[in-house]
Protein backbone atom coordinates (compact mmCIF):
# COMPACT_ATOMS: atom_id res chain seq x y z
CA UNK A 1 0.00 0.00 0.00
CA UNK A 2 1.10 3.59 -0.96
CA UNK A 3 1.50 5.65 1.69
CA UNK A 4 1.56 9.49 0.73
CA UNK A 5 0.04 12.94 0.83
CA UNK A 6 -2.93 11.05 -2.01
CA UNK A 7 -4.04 7.94 0.58
CA UNK A 8 -5.44 8.44 4.17
CA UNK A 9 -2.32 6.75 5.67
CA UNK A 10 -0.51 9.35 4.83
CA UNK A 11 -1.14 11.37 7.65
CA UNK A 12 0.64 8.92 9.67
CA UNK A 13 3.63 9.06 7.59
CA UNK A 14 3.94 13.11 7.32
CA UNK A 15 3.26 12.96 11.37
CA UNK A 16 6.36 14.31 12.54
CA UNK A 17 7.87 12.13 15.40
CA UNK A 18 7.36 14.96 17.99
CA UNK A 19 3.92 14.74 18.17
CA UNK A 20 4.41 11.07 19.65
CA UNK A 21 7.16 12.26 21.87
CA UNK A 22 6.68 12.33 25.77
CA UNK A 23 7.96 14.72 28.58
CA UNK A 24 11.50 13.11 28.45
CA UNK A 25 12.94 15.72 29.14
CA UNK A 26 12.91 15.60 32.65
CA UNK A 27 11.80 18.80 33.93
CA UNK A 28 8.34 19.18 35.46
CA UNK A 29 7.75 21.97 33.22
CA UNK A 30 8.18 19.80 30.36
CA UNK A 31 5.90 17.43 32.47
CA UNK A 32 3.44 20.22 32.89
CA UNK A 33 3.72 21.31 29.14
CA UNK A 34 3.49 18.01 27.71
CA UNK A 35 0.18 18.28 29.87
CA UNK A 36 -1.36 20.61 28.48
CA UNK A 37 -0.56 20.38 25.17
CA UNK A 38 -2.02 17.07 25.20
CA UNK A 39 -5.64 17.77 26.55
CA UNK A 40 -7.27 20.66 25.27
CA UNK A 41 -9.86 20.58 27.69
CA UNK A 42 -7.64 21.51 29.99
CA UNK A 43 -7.84 24.93 32.18
CA UNK A 44 -4.66 24.63 34.38
CA UNK A 45 -2.16 22.01 36.13
CA UNK A 46 -0.10 21.86 38.76
CA UNK A 47 2.36 19.41 39.64
CA UNK A 48 3.55 18.82 43.54
CA UNK A 49 6.32 16.87 44.88
CA UNK A 50 6.28 14.61 47.85
CA UNK A 51 6.03 17.05 50.49
CA UNK A 52 3.52 18.97 48.65
CA UNK A 53 5.83 21.61 47.54
CA UNK A 54 5.17 23.27 43.94
CA UNK A 55 7.54 21.57 40.95
CA UNK A 56 5.52 23.48 38.36
CA UNK A 57 2.33 25.34 37.96
CA UNK A 58 0.03 26.67 35.30
CA UNK A 59 -0.06 30.08 36.91
CA UNK A 60 0.72 31.29 40.73
CA UNK A 61 2.16 28.52 42.40
CA UNK A 62 1.40 29.23 45.97
CA UNK A 63 -2.58 29.47 44.89
CA UNK A 64 -2.05 25.93 43.10
CA UNK A 65 -0.04 24.21 46.15
CA UNK A 66 -2.19 25.45 48.51
CA UNK A 67 -5.33 24.53 46.94
CA UNK A 68 -3.79 20.84 45.56
CA UNK A 69 -2.67 20.27 49.08
CA UNK A 70 -6.22 21.12 50.49
CA UNK A 71 -7.53 18.72 48.13
CA UNK A 72 -4.80 15.68 48.61
CA UNK A 73 -5.83 16.03 52.75
CA UNK A 74 -9.23 16.28 52.35
CA UNK A 75 -8.91 13.07 50.34
CA UNK A 76 -6.68 11.42 52.87
CA UNK A 77 -9.10 11.89 55.61
CA UNK A 78 -11.59 10.37 54.10
CA UNK A 79 -10.01 6.99 54.28
CA UNK A 80 -7.12 4.97 56.21
CA UNK A 81 -5.89 4.23 52.93
CA UNK A 82 -4.38 7.00 50.49
CA UNK A 83 -6.21 7.79 47.31
CA UNK A 84 -4.26 7.11 44.17
CA UNK A 85 -6.56 9.13 41.78
CA UNK A 86 -9.35 11.62 42.54
CA UNK A 87 -12.36 13.04 40.92
CA UNK A 88 -14.80 15.81 41.67
CA UNK A 89 -16.81 17.84 39.14
CA UNK A 90 -19.25 20.34 39.92
CA UNK A 91 -20.86 22.83 37.96
CA UNK A 92 -17.78 24.92 37.07
CA UNK A 93 -15.40 22.40 35.73
CA UNK A 94 -13.77 19.41 37.01
CA UNK A 95 -11.10 18.67 39.23
CA UNK A 96 -8.17 15.71 38.58
CA UNK A 97 -5.71 14.32 40.89
CA UNK A 98 -3.24 11.54 40.86
CA UNK A 99 -0.64 10.45 42.53
CA UNK A 100 2.58 8.45 41.50
CA UNK A 101 5.48 7.37 43.03
CA UNK A 102 6.10 10.30 45.12
CA UNK A 103 4.36 12.94 42.65
CA UNK A 104 1.56 14.42 42.87
CA UNK A 105 -0.43 16.28 39.46
CA UNK A 106 -3.63 18.07 39.70
CA UNK A 107 -5.79 19.43 36.99
CA UNK A 108 -8.95 21.32 36.45
CA UNK A 109 -10.64 20.93 33.14
CA UNK A 110 -13.69 21.89 31.93
CA UNK A 111 -16.87 20.36 32.71
CA UNK A 112 -17.49 16.51 30.64
CA UNK A 113 -14.16 15.78 30.08
CA UNK A 114 -12.49 12.49 29.00
CA UNK A 115 -11.86 11.37 32.15
CA UNK A 116 -9.94 8.51 30.85
CA UNK A 117 -7.78 10.08 28.50
CA UNK A 118 -7.01 13.17 31.15
CA UNK A 119 -5.53 10.80 33.53
CA UNK A 120 -4.08 8.85 31.02
CA UNK A 121 -1.94 11.93 30.23
CA UNK A 122 -1.73 12.78 33.75
CA UNK A 123 0.03 9.17 34.86
CA UNK A 124 2.42 9.78 31.58
CA UNK A 125 3.32 13.27 32.50
CA UNK A 126 4.34 12.00 36.05
CA UNK A 127 5.75 8.67 35.23
CA UNK A 128 8.02 10.24 32.86
CA UNK A 129 9.22 12.83 35.51
CA UNK A 130 9.67 10.03 38.06
CA UNK A 131 11.57 8.24 35.64
CA UNK A 132 13.98 11.54 34.87
CA UNK A 133 14.40 12.55 38.71
CA UNK A 134 14.89 8.90 39.49
CA UNK A 135 17.51 8.92 36.74
CA UNK A 136 19.25 12.31 38.37
CA UNK A 137 19.60 10.96 41.96
CA UNK B 1 -57.73 3.29 6.95
CA UNK B 2 -55.08 6.33 7.58
CA UNK B 3 -55.64 8.37 10.88
CA UNK B 4 -57.08 11.84 11.20
CA UNK B 5 -54.67 14.17 10.29
CA UNK B 6 -55.08 16.15 13.76
CA UNK B 7 -53.89 12.63 15.32
CA UNK B 8 -50.61 12.74 13.41
CA UNK B 9 -49.98 16.32 14.33
CA UNK B 10 -50.87 15.40 18.23
CA UNK B 11 -48.24 12.20 18.50
CA UNK B 12 -45.69 14.45 16.50
CA UNK B 13 -46.06 16.95 19.67
CA UNK B 14 -46.26 14.58 22.17
CA UNK B 15 -43.05 12.90 20.81
CA UNK B 16 -40.89 15.96 20.85
CA UNK B 17 -42.36 16.34 24.14
CA UNK B 18 -41.22 13.13 25.25
CA UNK B 19 -37.62 13.74 23.53
CA UNK B 20 -37.11 16.83 25.71
CA UNK B 21 -38.19 15.44 28.98
CA UNK B 22 -35.78 12.45 28.78
CA UNK B 23 -33.28 15.29 27.56
CA UNK B 24 -33.60 17.28 30.95
CA UNK B 25 -33.18 13.93 32.85
CA UNK B 26 -30.15 12.91 31.76
CA UNK B 27 -28.70 16.15 31.93
CA UNK B 28 -29.57 16.66 35.38
CA UNK B 29 -28.36 13.63 36.00
CA UNK B 30 -25.43 14.28 33.93
CA UNK B 31 -24.72 18.10 35.86
CA UNK B 32 -24.82 16.21 39.23
CA UNK B 33 -21.43 17.56 41.19
CA UNK B 34 -19.72 14.63 42.33
CA UNK B 35 -16.39 13.59 44.31
CA UNK B 36 -15.27 9.82 43.78
CA UNK B 37 -11.75 8.23 45.27
CA UNK B 38 -10.05 5.78 43.36
CA UNK B 39 -7.23 3.63 45.32
CA UNK B 40 -4.65 1.49 44.70
CA UNK B 41 -6.45 -1.61 44.87
CA UNK B 42 -9.10 -0.52 42.82
CA UNK B 43 -11.50 0.26 45.74
CA UNK B 44 -13.67 3.51 44.53
CA UNK B 45 -15.27 5.72 47.06
CA UNK B 46 -18.41 8.18 45.92
CA UNK B 47 -18.81 11.35 48.83
CA UNK B 48 -22.06 13.28 49.04
CA UNK B 49 -21.91 16.94 48.62
CA UNK B 50 -23.60 16.79 51.79
CA UNK B 51 -21.19 14.51 53.96
CA UNK B 52 -18.60 15.93 55.81
CA UNK B 53 -15.42 14.10 53.62
CA UNK B 54 -17.80 15.79 50.69
CA UNK B 55 -17.66 19.09 51.59
CA UNK B 56 -14.00 19.50 52.45
CA UNK B 57 -13.53 17.70 48.83
CA UNK B 58 -15.70 19.81 46.99
CA UNK B 59 -14.46 22.82 49.04
CA UNK B 60 -10.89 21.98 47.77
CA UNK B 61 -11.71 21.25 44.02
CA UNK B 62 -13.74 25.29 44.02
CA UNK B 63 -11.00 26.27 45.19
CA UNK B 64 -8.41 24.64 42.28
CA UNK B 65 -11.26 25.84 39.79
CA UNK B 66 -11.04 29.18 40.77
CA UNK B 67 -7.07 29.38 40.69
CA UNK B 68 -7.28 27.78 36.94
CA UNK B 69 -9.16 30.77 36.30
CA UNK B 70 -11.58 31.23 33.60
CA UNK B 71 -12.06 28.78 30.69
CA UNK B 72 -9.60 28.41 28.06
CA UNK B 73 -10.72 29.77 24.61
CA UNK B 74 -12.14 26.91 22.27
CA UNK B 75 -10.03 26.55 18.94
CA UNK B 76 -12.24 27.37 16.48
Amino acid sequence: MKLGRGSSLGIFAEMPDAATATSTDGSAEAALAFLTEMSPDLRGAAILDDDGAVLAASGEDEGWGEAARALLAAADAADPEPAEQIHVGNESGEVFALRHEGLAAVAVTERFALASLILFDMRQALRDLAIARGGES
Amino acid sequence: MPPKPHRVLLDRVSGYADEAAAYMRRRKIARRPFARLYYANGRATDHDIDSKDGIALFDAADRLVEVAGKPRRRRP
